[in-house]
C-alpha cells in the first residue's frame, strides 16, 4: 500500500480551490466532475508534484456527521491536518498580507514551530516547521 | 530535507493528538469535558490551552531540547562524513546512551535512522540533478555502491538507477 492522498473537507469545493492554490500556493493535478455539485479535486505541493495529492472533498454538505465533527473541531480550534513550512514566520508574515486569518501565530513548541490559521471553507490548518 | 522533516512532524503532532486522547479518558468514571469550546477567562481555543499545557509538560527542559536540536542540525551538515553517537555525544558535552535517549524521546527515531533518512533524501536530490549512482553514493557518506543501491531499494522501491531512469523521464516528458 502506498500514500497518495489525504483528504481534506471543504464547505464549498471552487472557494477552496481558489484558496488553497491563489493563497496557500498549490497547484491543481486532477479535477473530475462527478455530479451537479461535485468534483474529484486534487491539489500538490508546487515544489513537490509528484508528492501526496490533497483531496478537497465537499463531504459536509452531503453527510451531516461530517460536518458536525468539522464544526466541532473548528470551533474548538483544532486543526484538521498540517503541511510542512520550511520557514513558519516566514510563510505566517506572506499569509497575513494575503489576508489570512491565523488563531496560533507562531509558537515554539520544544523541537517544532507550529502556527494554525483558517482556511474559509471550515478548517483549522497547522503548518510545521522542524527546529 | 521535506520528507525526513515530515516524519518528525508527524510525530511530535501524534504525540500532541495522543495527549489529546488521554486528557479524554473517562476520570473516576466521568469523561473530562471541555465545557465550551473558548475558555471564558482566557479567551482560549480548547487547541490554544492545550498547546500551553502540552508544552509545559513535554517541553520543559530547555537545555535537553537545545541538545537535540544541536544534534540534527549537525547531522544535517555532516549527513556526507562518517559519524557515529561517539562523536555526536562528544560535540554535545553528553554521554552517548544520554544523548540516543534524548534524541528518540524528542524525535521519536535513533540519530541514525535520521542519518539514513537524511541520506537518503539527499540521494533522491542527487540523482535527480542527473548525479551518478556512484557519485551519489560517496556524496552522501556511503562507502560501497552495493550497498548503498541495497539500502536505497529497500527504502524507496526502487533501485537508484532506476529512480534516476525515472526522474529523467519524467522531466523529459
Amino acid at each position: 500500500m502506498k500514500v497518495k492522498i489525504i483528504s481534506i473537507p471543504v464547505q464549498d469545493q471552487e472557494k477552496a480551490l481558489q484558496f488553497y492554490t491563489k493563497k496557500l500556493g498549490f497547484v491543481k493535478k486532477v479535477d473530475v466532475p462527478l455530479s451537479e455539485d461535485s468534483r474529484w479535486l486534487t491539489v500538490v505541493s508546487k515544489e513537490e508534484q509528484d508528492g501526496p495529492e490533497v483531496l478537497l472533498e465537499p463531504v459536509p454538505n452531503h453527510f451531516e456527521p461530517a460536518k458536525t465533527y468539522q464544526k466541532a473541531l473548528f470551533d474548538a480550534g483544532i486543526p484538521y491536518t498540517q503541511f510542512n513550512a520550511d520557514n513558519v514566520q516566514q510563510e505566517y508574515e506572506r499569509l497575513v498580507g494575503l489576508g489570512v486569518e491565523f488563531s496560533v501565530k507562531p509558537t515554539e513548541m520544544g523541537t517544532v514551530k507550529i502556527a494554525v490559521f483558517n482556511d474559509t471553507c471550515g478548517n483549522n490548518i497547522q503548518i510545521v516547521e522542524m527546529l | 530535507m521535506a520528507d525526513v522533516d515530515n516524519n518528525l512532524h508527524h510525530f511530535a503532532v501524534k504525540q500532541f493528538h495522543k495527549m489529546l486522547i488521554f486528557r479524554s479518558r473517562p476520570v473516576n468514571g466521568v469523561y473530562l469535558s471541555v465545557s465550551g469550546n473558548v475558555n471564558k477567562d482566557t479567551d482560549m481555543t480548547f487547541y490554544q490551552s492545550e498547546i500551553d499545557r502540552i508544552r509545559s509538560i513535554c517541553y520543559s527542559n530547555q537545555g535537553q531540547i537545545e541538545t537535540v536540536i544541536g544534534t540534527r542540525h549537525y547531522i544535517n551538515n555532516n549527513f556526507d562524513k562518517e559519524l557515529n553517537l561517539d562523536m555526536l555525544s562528544h560535540i554535545r558535552f553528553t554521554s552517548k546512551f544520554h544523548l540516543l535517549r534524548l534524541f528518540r524521546r524528542y524525535y521519536g527515531q535513533t540519530p541514525k535512522q535520521y542519518l539514513t533518512d537524511k541520506r537518503i533524501e539527499k540521494a533522491k536530490e542527487l540523482l535527480n540533478k542527473g548525479t551518478n549512482v556512484t557519485e551519489t553514493c560517496f556524496a552522501i557518506g556511503f562507502e560501497s555502491p552495493s550497498s548503498f543501491s541495497t539500502l536505497f531499494k529497500s527504502r524507496v522501491g526502487l533501485t537508484p538507477t532506476e529512480f534516476q531512469k525515472r526522474a529523467t523521464f519524467a522531466k523529459s516528458v
